[in-house]
């Protein structure tokens, strides 16, 4: 394992690269043809893993694993009319997906022993999906790695190990007629709302795990192919198309479920991503550490509740729906600013903790004004119940609707009136972001002093980037309100167990990478994800989740999603690294 | 044409292990039936985890040990019951996402839960759509069952498929008053609450009905739950001198509070509801918890057998943390499940319906139920409150609670 | 108001807890203008090593006896996490952006108070924590109770220790030049590696003693604790200037103080009656804390400064 003057570097496995690839292949077909068998005796074990000739739950993964694997190693090889898969490393995406099948499948393999308790629970089916995956992984290891060593002499194994991981950026694509490229961005979208409805209407713990696994190494393998830089050049140039197919994507999910339990958990994604997108404009593009943000959530949802004509509104008054959006977000936006005028001349973190201030005021204001304690406005802690559904152009949210064969519940109904909201945050975000005030307030946040003597009112800015903020959110708010039909106090913590607090929308921000539009929405979309399909571990669930923000923050400081400028940034080499959480949803920059 | 053709293989096998997988549905549903009956799903949901999540435990623990029991006894035959414990962390967002797994799910027939208040609230008309039965073990909020209005006594009952089995603010407040008034002579009161749903409502009914009782108000004021130092607020009360203070709260802020008042000076006896009635508020408050007084719903457990037989189960049950303030409710209130699932069982000649009608016809069944549970006689009446309005009274007498007073509340 | 006497010495008895607290954020912040939130999961892991440390002892221990051993064992607690927080936790995400530490912090809290929930034994629920035995110190115009007297000696004496330290010592004068500028300091030969874990080392002490005198004034420990201390004690530290050991004592006290008297007076200025209490006591804190920012944006102690952002 000596380098030559070229510095190439050996395999992690001195196996020559034939036999590697010949190894991985056979073993990536053997894990294949293994799913198709049964893997216990026993439909104990969730999923049912008995019947033979029709994989399920576990088993899909690792067959999807298995397939991908096979695909990429012909496309590695150099199988024409592969080629396509693999503009960029050609064996580091083998590595990778060996490495996810080999855990995903193990991880059953393990389940099923721990849980019934004994290798005697496994059938042959479940050993040859082992020892095959395992196989496979290790013909995958033994293929060379794709870039040349970056020091001469020996690398240690541990070091052959992480640069097998490393592969090189794609060329620049051959063009496509314009219609193959949108084409291939509504393919993209459709994989993309596909794994993602598929993530949230796991049904078991067992399979979440097995799914997380396999994205978190399939993603970054897509990655390595360069299909991540390939795709994103494509969003690049059709930037309009991009943006309707996410939401075609996002408008189709309520029509794939079957019942509205998921759709519940839609609804309650698309409010916190699109709470976290507006917190965006005040973090991410303008840089105002805001600690309090749920308030301005707090004071659209209140304001609605309290024009909705909920039996227990002191108001006695019932305004149309679209009213009482605009009421939410005027006194949001009144509220941000009553809040930021005085308070934005403040640097950096005592507008954190003035922020944060604010955000508990307000909770506590809400609480103590029932009568006993201060006016009677909003019932204190027993908040507004109540609220009526929402009933526009004769449509009943409340109600199941059968729209083109596909039965919608109350929830598909918000959800989707949710995303009309969501839509309208994006164009704001993306509009502002790329206006004169969007560049306004990037210098700002990157250096107040240089900005100022550019001649930008910087404290009027910052004003109109919190008040846009508070708006956008107040506007979430009134919706929320409908959704949960009750709004009380407690809903509005700074942090709490579940989203959405101001705590958690911080963190959907920084974690899915901030001032972009995809990031804070895939970073939401997992911050409410982990914790709800974490509930089987019941005890440790919480405990679990802040060690996976920690390890998040530690892998990735930059964001799942980062701003291109920033990547180069956070990272030393600064051109190989796309990003690795990225599920197909959308792409950075959008 | 070789490599074309290749992509088309790919794309196709790739396609059709797709559709495979996504869209064949193995029937995997009502496949573990076992002994050939049907299985009925209990859901519960309460927090498990987080602040009050030793009380959640007790009441999923409960319902368990109700669920193991009604199957052990074939309590109804040919019929399996299963718990399905969801955890809602005390949000209402989250209550009201586990309500609708739980309507999605077609062997749910009923649902024990929850504890907090504003979590039922959004949970109860999500049940109501899917005429699904929810059975509160904890709620306190008249408003729940009544209408916003039950103070004027323009009573409505806004959901037709919540019940509870917990007594409301409503009664436990004017108990413990009536008490204080005509036993203890109590005149002047300092009431103080934690200002939550169940603290606000009780220490309000409490104080009304002191007042109409000719006794006087000295004082209010409010805590917050999560802070421990309340120096000031005992200092208010020494201040104002009250014969006793009414703390309408639960007991991890009300025993640091009622040991802080009478380390400010003031010797006199603080006052509260069942969420004091632990042995948690002893341990806490230590010496300082001696003359204290909790009410507390149902007779003394020591006194009911169905009650002795629950503590005994329990304890035999092998189960992490007791059963808390809420265990026994949460028992009944399961029970009270599988007894209306008997009854329509066996309105339909041992077999129960398919899901919807079974669900609609629980509800019904569920308005007549009646039997000794583990707080007293379980029943509920045309609003879905519990009918047992016996209530006790506890004094913490050299670091036990001991009943003082039990009796039925008259309205 | 004649129990004016009586609010004060509650106001400053809460305020020095908070103090104590507050050091460890305003010199965490100070060196590496971190906002630890998860500093007050290690005050309150400082007070379950304390009761740890009580339960090893024979029952019936004298308190005063098992206190030695007791603050030894709590800040062991608190310090060594405190300093495996910043090496495996804070010190890879040096040069990261500014906020990624800020969901680090935020996660590290939220794993810190689930670990001690799940895995102490009986720690999802408040635990009883020994109290000296006796009643109240009557000082005439006000009383303090025994609990107190712990914090009465200890705040102090830590005060004069850590101004002695940060003046006098070597390490204490090199924590001062780093915080003054870190890339000089470094240039100066000086470790800032072992500085910062220092100051995070020192914070932790600190939350540990403020732990056990939360625990012998409040007769218990709970997995919560940490939350609501933690965040009064970072507004203690703005209030006083972050960055300044002084200060934030200072911004403890006054912080304190402010509690006390607005539950104890706010409602009986005519108009407010509904305003004051205990209800709006965390308002009347913040209210002051902002317009305190309003006036000294660089807090009560602070020295006015470029914005490092």
């Amino acid at each position: 394992m000596t380098t030559n003057q070229t510095h190439t570097i050996a395999p992690v496995l001195p196996v020559p690269a034939t036999a590697a690839r010949l190894t991985a292949l056979v073993g990536a077909l053997a894990t294949l043809g293994s799913t198709f068998l049964a893997w216990t005796w026993t439909a104990e074990f969730p999923g049912d893993l008995t019947v033979t000739g029709y994989p399920g739950g576990l088993q899909v993964l690792t067959l999807t694993g298995a397939l991908l694997t096979a695909l990429f190693a012909l496309a590695g090889h150099g199988v024409r009319g592969l080629g396509w898969l693999v503009p960029g490393g050609k064996n580091s995406p083998v590595r990778l997906l060996a490495l996810g099948t080999f855990t995903t499948t193990w991880y059953a393999v393990l389940a099923i022993t721990v849980e019934l308790g004994g290798l005697v629970n496994l059938e042959p089916g479940g050993w040859i999906a082992a020892v095959a995956s395992l196989v496979t992984l290790v013909g995958a290891l033994g293929l060379p790695a794709d870039v040349p060593a970056e020091n001469p002499g020996p690398a240690s194994g541990w070091q052959r190990f992480t640069h097998a991981f490393k592969a090189p950026a794609p060329g620049k694509a051959a063009p496509l007629p314009s219609w193959a490229e949108i084409l291939i961005i509504a393919a993209a979208f459709g994989i993309g709302l596909f794994i993602f409805t598929y993530g949230i209407d796991t049904e078991y713990a067992e399979l979440f795990i097995g799914f997380l696994l396999l994205i978190g190494f399939g993603a970054p393998a897509v990655a390595r192919a360069g299909l991540n830089r390939r795709l994103g050049a494509l969003t690049a140039t059709h930037k309009n198309v991009t943006v309707t197919a996410a939401f075609v994507a996002a408008f189709a999910f309520p029509f794939t479920q079957s019942n509205d339990a998921y759709a519940t958990i839609g609804a309650n994604i698309l409010i916190f991503a699109t709470v976290a997108l507006g917190l965006n404009v005040v973090v991410g593009l303008a840089g105002l550490l805001d600690l309090g943000y749920v308030a301005f959530l707090g004071v659209g949802a209140y304001t609605a509740a309290l024009f909705s004509g909920s039996p227990s509104s002191t108001i006695g008054i019932q305004l149309p729906f679209w009213a009482a959006v605009l009421a939410g977000a005027a006194a949001s936006l009144i509220f941000g600013v009553v809040i930021g005028a005085p308070t934005l001349r403040l640097h950096g973190d005592y507008l954190a903790i003035v922020t944060l201030g604010f955000g508990e005021i307000f909770r506590i204001a809400m609480q103590n004004m029932d009568g006993a304690s201060g006016p009677d406005i909003t019932n204190g802690p027993n908040g507004i119940p109540n609220i009526p559904d929402l009933e526009l152009f004769g449509f009943n949210f409340g109600e199941p609707h059968n729209v083109l064969g596909v039965e919608l519940g109350r929830f598909s109904n918000y959800y989707l009136l949710m995303l009309f909201f969501t839509i309208i945050v994006v164009t704001v975000f993306r509009r502002s972001d790329q206006s004169r005030i969007g560049r306004a307030w990037v210098a700002i946040r990157e250096d107040e002093t240089a900005a100022r003597a550019m001649g930008i009112n910087a404290f009027r800015l910052k004003l109109l980037a919190f008040a846009l903020g508070a708006t956008l959110a107040g506007m979430a708010g009134t919706v929320q309100a409908h959704v949960t039909f009750t709004v009380t106090p407690a809903q509005y913590k700074f942090v709490e167990a579940v989203p959405p607090n101001s705590a958690f929308l911080l963190a959907a921000v920084i974690l899915g990478g901030m001032g972009t539009v995809s990031g804070p929405l895939i970073g939401a979309a997992l911050l409410y994800l982990i914790p709800a399909k974490l509930q089987f571990m019941s005890d440790y669930q919480l405990l679990l989740f802040g060690i996976a923000l920690i390890l998040l923050m530690r892998f990735r400081p930059e964001g799942l999603i980062a701003d291109r400028r920033k990547q180069l940034e956070f990272h030393e080499t600064g051109q190989l690294d796309a990003p690795k959480g990225d599920i197909g949803l959308s792409k950075a920059g959008v | 044409m070789r490599h074309r053709s290749l992509f088309m293989i790919t794309t196709a096998v790739t396609a059709g292990a797709l559709t495979l997988s996504a869209c064949g549905s193995r029937d995997d549903s009502g496949s573990d039936s076992g002994g050939g009956g049907t299985t009925v799903v209990i859901g519960l949901d309460a927090p498990l985890t987080g602040d009050l999540s030793a009380m959640g435990q007790g009441i999923k623990n409960s319902a368990d040990l109700a669920v193991k029991i009604a199957n052990k006894n074939k309590e109804v035959e040919g019929v399996t019951f299963k718990l399905e414990a969801l955890d809602d962390v005390a949000q209402a967002a989250t209550g009201q996402q586990n309500a609708t797994k739980l309507v999605g799910n077609n062997e749910v027939m009923g649902v024990v839960g929850p504890l907090n208040s504003d979590v039922g609230q959004s949970m109860q008309k999500v049940f109501a759509n899917a005429n699904l039965v929810q059975v509160s073990p904890a709620n306190t909020n008249p408003e729940l069952t009544q209408g916003k209005d039950w103070q004027s006594g323009k009573k409505v009952r806004g959901f037709k498929t919540y019940f509870r089995t917990s007594t409301t603010d409503a009664i436990q407040g004017p108990f413990a008053a009536r008490y204080m008034v005509n036993e203890k002579k109590f005149k002047k009161v300092y009431v103080i609450d934690d200002k939550k749903t169940y603290g606000a409502g009780l220490a309000a009914t409490f104080a009304a009905e002191f007042k109409k009782l000719g006794g006087e108000v000295v004082g209010t004021d409010h805590i917050n739950p999560d802070d421990k130092d309340f120096s000031a607020v005992a200092s208010k009360v020494a201040q104002a001198k009250p014969d006793v203070v009414y703390y309408g709260g639960e007991y991890p802020a009300g025993a640091p509070l009622a040991s802080q008042i009478k380390n400010a000076g003031a010797k006199v006896p603080t006052v509260g509801g069942d969420a004091l009635f632990s042995p948690e508020y002893v341990n806490l408050a230590k010496q300082n918890a001696e003359g204290d007084f909790a009410s507390s719903v149902g007779a003394p457990l020591e006194t009911l057998d169905t009650a002795k037989q629950f503590i005994a189960d329990y304890k035999a049950g092998g189960y992490k943390g007791g059963y808390e303030a809420y265990g026994g409710y949460s028992y009944d209130s399961t029970w009270a499940i599988i007894q209306a699932v008997k009854a329509v069982v066996e309105k339909n000649d041992g077999k129960l319906p398919e899901s919807s009608e079974a669900r609609k016809q629980i509800t019904e069944a569920m308005q007549n139920v009646s039997f000794e549970g583990v707080t007293g006689k379980v029943g509920f009446d045309e609003f879905g409150d519990t009918t047992n309005r016996q209530l006790s009274l506890y004094e913490v007498k050299s670091g036990k609670h001991v009943s003082v007073s039990t009796g039925e509340f008259d309205g | 108001m004649n129990d004016l006497p009586q609010q004060l010495a509650n106001g400053l008895l809460l305020g020095a807890l908070y103090g104590l607290i507050a050091i460890g954020y305003t010199m965490v912040y100070g060196i590496v203008q971190l906002i630890n939130f998860a500093h007050g999961e290690i005050f309150m892991i400082g007070g379950f090593g304390a009761l740890t440390a009580y339960l090893w002892l024979p029952a019936g221990t004298s308190l005063l006896f098992a206190l030695p051993l007791m603050i030894l064992m709590a800040m062991a607690c608190s310090v060594l996490v405190a300093m495996g927080a910043e090496r495996f936790a804070y010190r890879p995400l040096r040069g990261a952006p500014r906020l990624a530490p800020l969901i680090t912090a935020i996660g590290l809290s939220i794993a810190l108070q689930q670990a001690i929930w799940a895995f102490y034994p009986d720690a999802t629920k408040s635990r009883p924590f020994p109290e000296f035995e006796g009643g109240r110190i009557d000082l005439g115009a006000f009383a303090i109770g025994r609990g107190d007297l712990f914090l009465v000696i200890a705040a102090p004496l830590c005060m004069i220790a850590l101004g002695f330290f940060v003046s006098k010592t070597r390490t204490g004068r090199a924590m001062q030049a780093t915080s003054q500028d870190p890339d000089t300091a470094k240039l100066m030969g000086i470790n800032t590696d072992r500085i910062i874990v220092t100051a995070f080392a020192i914070g932790a002490a600190f939350a540990a003693i403020a732990a056990i005198a939360h625990g012998v004034k409040y007769g218990e420990v709970n997995f919560k604790m940490g939350f609501i201390a933690g965040l009064k004690a970072f507004t203690a530290a703005v209030l006083g200037g972050i960055g300044n050991i002084y200060g934030a004592m200072i911004g403890g006290l006054v912080l304190g103080l402010a509690e006390a008297l607005a539950t104890a007076y706010i409602e009986n200025i005519p108009g407010m009656s509904q305003l004051g209490g205990g209800a709006w006591k965390d308002v009347w804190a913040f209210v002051l804390l902002i317009l305190v920012l309003l006036l000294r944006p660089q807090g009560l102690l602070g020295q006015r400064v470029a914005d490092r952002a």
